[in-house]
């Protein structure tokens, strides 16, 4: 599924005094089997647009009332997230959404049942036993955790590294076409980062046509992503692939943002006078630097 | 949404109102109460309307904002006013025509019932809009400040007006926090597929757990973590507490105090020497 956004604003608290615009006229296309970044700031407005993407938040009807002027887009494949008439339940079938902090979610009193929460909602009618042991089985097994030890479990008993695993399985367990992460890798140790990004590439190649991704970890989206879009101050800047965005490294200083390793040695490189031009993959940056380095000696 | 509730949400402008001393308008409040019950006949509750709709306008708070507050217990006047359309059952005749103008086994409309129906209709506004002018123009801590200060006295009998004070303004203070985090987890649980606003009362019921469970952890939690934040800057109670801002009476205090002590009595003179009786 493709998602088009055009002309999309949003205003929370919208006509009072605490009136703050996080939107503000984004247009973004994602198609169908992107890894895709989202970089900002703080406060830039990347969690207010995924949150969209699944009509959590939806246009303001003063604005529907304007959309056809104003030329306001909206569409996840199929649906049109404009409309009043979208069957949002079906929607969210489709585009799974893994909060910040999504261990926060947790509630049932074993592993199982939690995992099996999303699949018994969206079933369109009682699922079986046997269904949803399979499914909570291949979502379990799927984030990486042991499915017989954790099962039995209570969410709580876990570390934060497991509850946010299951949190991902609970989401996952319906297997999205689309799945949104907002900061997945957020407050946890280096190990965990890697883990739930290597989970990310492996859910992407088996369950997730499209996965999309709020981060600040920039070596993650230079390793991982094909597409990433810049917010600010609830605008996009740019929507660029990894290999072009961070040769603009000063202009991502300049907007608050960080670069990969990768950027700063390449800048540090052509300080002293070597040109590196690499997709700033760890890979290809190490192979370039040793190609260069054999010219040179 | 969730933060449309507007119950104790403070109005963030500038006005007279909102620069009274937190202290006198929570007496203003109980005053003005006292006026509102004090009054026996249209005339004196139309005088203090007059007063609230200036007090509003001055406060700069949008008729929207009021109008949200009066809905919360629309459900309420209107069923205390059918309850008393039906069953006052006066004689007193207020307008040409029969004292009774309608009657069926133990119910019966009269002129004095329709009245006095309006009558309580228009009090339980007015009851309601002033409380939520206090809300809406006194921010929680200076609230909770006004609030222990007028309950000093009571310490002298070893009440524990301080710890009140601040349990006050922690709950109040984490109102719109415990609001926030119910949103979210709402969101998280609706992206879930929870049906959260939809079905049965018990489907609703059982639809709550997920949002409930999160958030209890949650401010428990949160409640921890504050102990122990306090626990670490020493924080013992109230004595030899200096307060950040002190309360301080001003001439518009005396301005407010003198326009509803006007009003009060106004309204006990007419409750003695009634214009037009009710
Ligand atoms: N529920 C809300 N109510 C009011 N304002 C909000 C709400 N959520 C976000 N905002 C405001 O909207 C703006 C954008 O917020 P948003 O959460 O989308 O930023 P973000 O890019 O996700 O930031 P972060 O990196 O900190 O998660 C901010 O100015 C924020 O204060
Ligand atoms: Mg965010």
């Amino acid at each position: 599924m493709r998602i088009v956004a055009e002309h999309l604003s949003y205003v929370y608290n919208a006509r009072s005094p605490f009136a703050t615009k996080a939107l503000d006229d984004v247009s973004l296309t994602i198609e169908e089997g992107e890894f895709f970044g989202i970089i900002g700031h703080t406060g830039s407005g990347k969690s207010t647009f995924v949150q969209h993407l699944n009509g959590l938040l939806r246009l303001p009807s003063s604005l529907k009332r304007r959309k056809k002027k104003d030329g306001v887009v909206l569409t996840v494949g199929e649906f049109d997230l404009t409309s009043k008439k979208t069957d949002f339940r079906a929607l969210r079938r489709h585009v799974g959404m893994v909060f910040q902090y999504p261990e926060n979610q947790l509630f049932a009193e074993t592993v199982f049942e939690d995992v099996a929460f999303g699949y018994k909602n969206f079933a369109d009618k009682k699922p079986e036993r046997d269904e949803v042991e399979r499914a909570v089985r291949e979502a379990i097994t799927a984030v990486g955790l042991d499915y017989g030890a954790v099962k039995d479990m209570s969410p709580f008993d876990l570390s934060g590294g497991q509850k946010r695993r299951v949190a991902i399985a609970g989401v996952i367990v319906t297997s999205p076409e689309i799945l949104v992460l907002d900061e997945p890798a957020a407050g946890l140790d280096p190990l965990g980062k890697r883990e739930v990004m290597a989970l990310l590439h492996k859910l992407k190649e088996s369950k997730c046509k499209t996965v999309i991704v709020v981060s600040h970890d920039m070596d993650e989206i230079a390793e991982n992503c094909t597409n990433v879009a810049v917010f600010s101050d609830g605008k996009v800047k740019d929507v660029l692939p990894p290999a072009e965005l961070f040769k603009r490294t000063e202009e991502l200083f300049s907007l608050g943002l960080d670069v990969p390793l990768t950027a700063k040695l390449t800048l540090a490189l052509k300080q002293r006078g070597v040109e590196i031009d690499c997709d700033y993959t760890m890979e290809d940056f190490v192979a370039k630097v040793l190609a260069k380095r054999g010219n040179v000696c | 949404m969730l933060k449309d509730v507007s119950f104790g949400q403070y109005y963030p402008v500038k006005s007279f109102v909102h620069n009274l001393d937190p202290r006198l308008k929570i007496l203003f409040l109980i005053g003005y109460i006292v006026a509102i019950f004090l009054a026996k006949e249209f005339l004196a509750l139309g005088a203090c309307a007059l007063v609230l709709v200036f007090a509003v306008f001055i406060a700069r708070i949008p008729f929207g904002k009021v109008m949200r507050a009066v809905k919360g217990i629309l459900f309420l006047v209107l069923f205390t006013a059918v309850i008393n359309v039906f069953f006052h059952g006066g004689s007193a005749v207020y307008w040409d025509g029969p004292a009774v103008l309608w009657e069926w086994k133990i119910f019966r409309v009269t002129q004095a019932g329709i009245m006095f129906s309006a009558f309580l209709v228009l009090r339980l506004f007015l009851l309601v809009i002033c409380s939520s002018l206090l809300t809406y123009t006194t921010t929680p801590v200076s609230l909770t400040d006004g609030i222990e200060s007028l309950l000093t006295p009571l310490k002298w009998v070893r009440f524990p007006v301080h710890e009140l004070a601040l349990i006050m303004s922690i709950a109040l203070r984490f109102i719109p926090i415990l609001m926030d985090e119910t949103e979210r987890i709402m969101n998280a649980q609706k992206a879930r597929g929870a049906m959260l606003d939809s079905g049965g009362p018990a489907k609703r019921v059982k639809a709550i757990v997920p949002v409930l469970i999160p958030l209890l952890l949650s401010a428990f939690h949160r409640a921890d973590e504050l102990g122990d934040a306090m626990d670490a800057r020493c924080y013992s109670g109230g004595k030899n507490r200096t307060k950040y801002k002190k309360l301080r009476f001003s001439w518009r205090d005396l301005l407010a105090a003198v326009l509803l002590a006007a009003l009060i009595a106004g309204v006990v003179v007419m409750r003695y020497f009634p214009v037009f009786p009710l």
